[in-house]
């Protein structure tokens, strides 16, 4: 009789193989226990990989990685997915939750009438600061000026970091010179490039991740970055119990807006349980979590409630429509254009 | 009589070919896969067009808008400007300078090693090879506390050269630093060669060169050094090889300024979406590279009958 229970459990093995849903996803981007409740609620498992740049994402899937169900990347990257053809259209007649999302969120450049996509979080790309040390040197934290003009900078030299990314250093100057973030006019890229050039013997580095650490030591007091990192290295300065606080704030010239957005990518083998995760992340006590868990911005009206009222009031955070104007969402650049940056960049890091 | 002798040595070629193609065969094959067919990959690359969202424009598109087929439009991007070739000069300065630091200070220790007792010998060599134990970049990370303006490294160092009059400079996020990084996951890939070859030189010459009246000095730069030269060679090629394509420790170590080939090439791969340029820095890197490593071999050559 015992190999007869032996045998059923055998037969019994696939049913216990759960449904697995894919999810290629930024680092730290989603909470534990919103996935631990996800899996509980579908009886699934939720497979996860990570990348931590857009670009490095497209790279992996144009090597032809496949299998992921969703994957979530920002406007430009949404957009270069759409455009070759390789995400499957969200049912919006599964998704009832959608009406959480704000409007302003909706309905993108990158993805007019969403077909594709669905906001997730946003980011916005701002300057990170120490408090104390900023207000010791007479300094302005509400202008890119201080991260680009050298009568602030000597007075920092040697602390400040800029973010290693073409797209948003650029953006950054092209906002302080006034022009848009997505202004491809050469001669603007130029008088970028030199803006760069005479700023960047006071910086320390070119930085895409360290910053955190540094600016939560003290090593560093100015740093060009995205808001969900400097809430991060608040964060860590306060339970360090540092004597200074870290502060961040959008430029009143305006910043770049990122917006995150969840993708069923065509090599996904289970869009359902796909678009259940969707409708899932879409209310608002799991969409908050997220957003108290690593500070990101929220496009979902019903998470609010749930949020930490320190982020919840935050305009850099929750930017209001004030803000929301100065803001700019980066768009793709084409092949030639990427080639000329490219070229511009290069000179910007060697001279 | 002589047949059968002929026979027995025939046979005994063809043994001892087929056991050298059964021994060699399986790597040999491995290189021609693994090297030589990415390389062709490469080099075809670097002609075509930059996919609109990655990789590579399609060879052939039913749609004649989009960009097909081949191109030397990169190579006359590459040589349009020369800041390529600066960077490379720079990537070839700091491979230089790599190399020379290393040699300099692995040559002492090798052959501290290789005169050890034989006890201690192994206990040495352990410890040379004990960094690989962990992963080299959170190594090169380490590095990043040692060398930060908080340090007591950075400190001591500080404080040195303001005795002298000199103002600190910070040491993180410079070139000083991505030089020291460099050296230090290279260094045991300088002393291992040496030790290597250090280690089968004879003493009965260095006693002969004693008996013939040569001083400490002269036994070295006459016995010992030019018997090294085999262990040099090895070693500056393992090191200054790799250091020219690093890109690890110049992002994580150096300053403002230090972007070196290995960067711009990682760079196009994985930042801007330019496959064949960097498919044709890669190339131009290779070129160079085994340039470099003909002009030393023909130098080597030279110098070795010169001193014959």
């Amino acid at each position: 009789m015992r190999w007869l229970a032996a045998l059923l459990c055998l037969l019994a093995l696939p049913a216990w193989a759960r449904d697995e849903l894919h999810l290629y996803n930024w680092n730290n981007y989603i909470s534990d226990e919103t996935v631990q409740r996800f899996e509980r609620e579908c009886r699934c498992k939720v497979v996860q990989d990570y990348y931590s740049d857009n670009e490095e994402m497209l790279a992996k899937l144009a090597a032809g990685a496949t299998g992921y169900d969703l994957i979530v990347p920002t406007g430009n990257a949404l957009e270069a997915l759409i455009r070759s053809n390789a995400l499957r259209p969200i049912d919006k007649s599964l998704l009832p939750n959608l009406k959480n999302i704000r409007p302003e969120y909706l309905n993108t450049p990158f993805d007019p009438g969403n077909r594709y996509s669905v906001p997730y979080a946003t980011t916005v790309t701002l300057i990170g600061y120490n408090q104390e040390k900023m207000r010791e040197l007479g300094l302005p934290t509400d202008t890119w000026a201080v991260i680009f003009e050298p009568r602030y900078l000597q007075k920092v030299k040697g602390r400040v970091t800029v973010l290693d990314s073409q797209r948003e250093l650029l953006a950054a100057a092209l906002k302080y010179l006034g022009y848009s973030a997505n202004d491809t006019d050469e001669a603007h890229w130029k008088q970028a490039r030199d803006l760069i050039i005479r700023a960047k013997p006071y910086w320390a580095a070119f930085n895409a991740s360290s910053y955190i650490k540094e600016l939560t030591i003290g090593n560093i007091w100015l740093a060009h970055g995205y808001s969900n990192d400097m809430f991060q290295a608040q964060q860590d300065a306060r339970r360090a119990g540092r004597r200074f606080t870290i502060g961040y704030g959008i430029p009143r010239e305006g910043g770049v807006l990122s917006l995150d957005s969840m993708v069923l990518h065509k090599s996904g083998k289970h869009p359902d349980l796909a678009h259940r995760f969707i409708n899932f992340m879409l209310e608002g006590k799991n969409a908050s979590e997220l957003t108290n868990l690593i500070g990101s911005g929220n496009p979902n009206a019903a998470a609010l409630p749930y949020v930490m009222p320190e982020l919840a009031a935050n305009p850099a955070v929750f930017p209001d429509a004030e803000h929301l104007k100065k803001l700019e969402m980066l768009r793709d650049l084409d092949r030639h254009q990427r080639r000329v940056l490219n070229r511009i960049w290069t000179e910007i890091k060697v001279r | 009589m002589a047949t059968p002798a002929f026979a027995d040595l025939l046979k005994f070629r063809l043994h001892k070919n087929l056991t050298r193609w059964l021994v060699s065969g399986p790597p040999f094959l491995f290189l021609l896969l693994f090297f030589l067919a990415p390389s062709l990959i490469m080099v075809l690359a670097s002609f075509r067009y930059p996919g609109e969202f990655g990789g590579l424009a399609p060879l052939r598109d039913a749609n004649p808008a989009v960009l097909q087929g081949l191109t030397l439009e990169t190579y006359r991007f590459f040589f349009s400007d020369v800041i390529y070739a600066e960077i490379f000069f720079k990537s070839f300065g700091m491979a230089l300078a790599t190399t020379l630091a290393c040699l300099v200070m692995a040559y002492p220790l090798a052959l501290l090693i290789a005169r050890s007792p034989r006890k201690h010998r192994d206990l040495m060599v352990l410890l040379v090879i004990l960094p690989f134990a962990s992963n080299f970049l959170v190594r090169v990370y380490a590095w990043m506390i040692i060398l930060g303006p908080q340090s007591a490294f950075a400190h001591a160092i500080g404080s040195a050269l303001e005795l002298f009059g000199i103002t600190p400079v910070p040491l993180l996020f410079s070139p000083v630093a991505v030089l020291i990084g460099m050296i230090y996951v290279h260094l045991p890939f300088m002393i291992l060669p040496l030790y290597t070859n250090l280690e089968k030189h004879d003493p009965v010459l260095l006693d002969a060169a004693q008996d013939l009246g040569a001083n400490a000095w002269r036994r070295f730069w006459d016995v010992t050094f030019p018997l090294s030269l085999p262990g040099i060679f090895a070693g500056s090629a393992l090191v200054f090889i790799p250091v020219l394509g690093m890109f690890a420790i110049p992002d994580i170590l150096g300053g403002t300024r230090d972007m070196l080939i290995g960067n711009l090439i990682k760079e196009q791969f994985l930042g801007v979406r330019d496959w064949p340029f960097g498919a044709t820095l890669s190339i131009m890197l290779t070129l160079m590279v085994l340039a470099w490593a003909g002009f030393s071999m023909w130098l080597a050559r030279k110098w070795s009958h010169s001193h014959a």
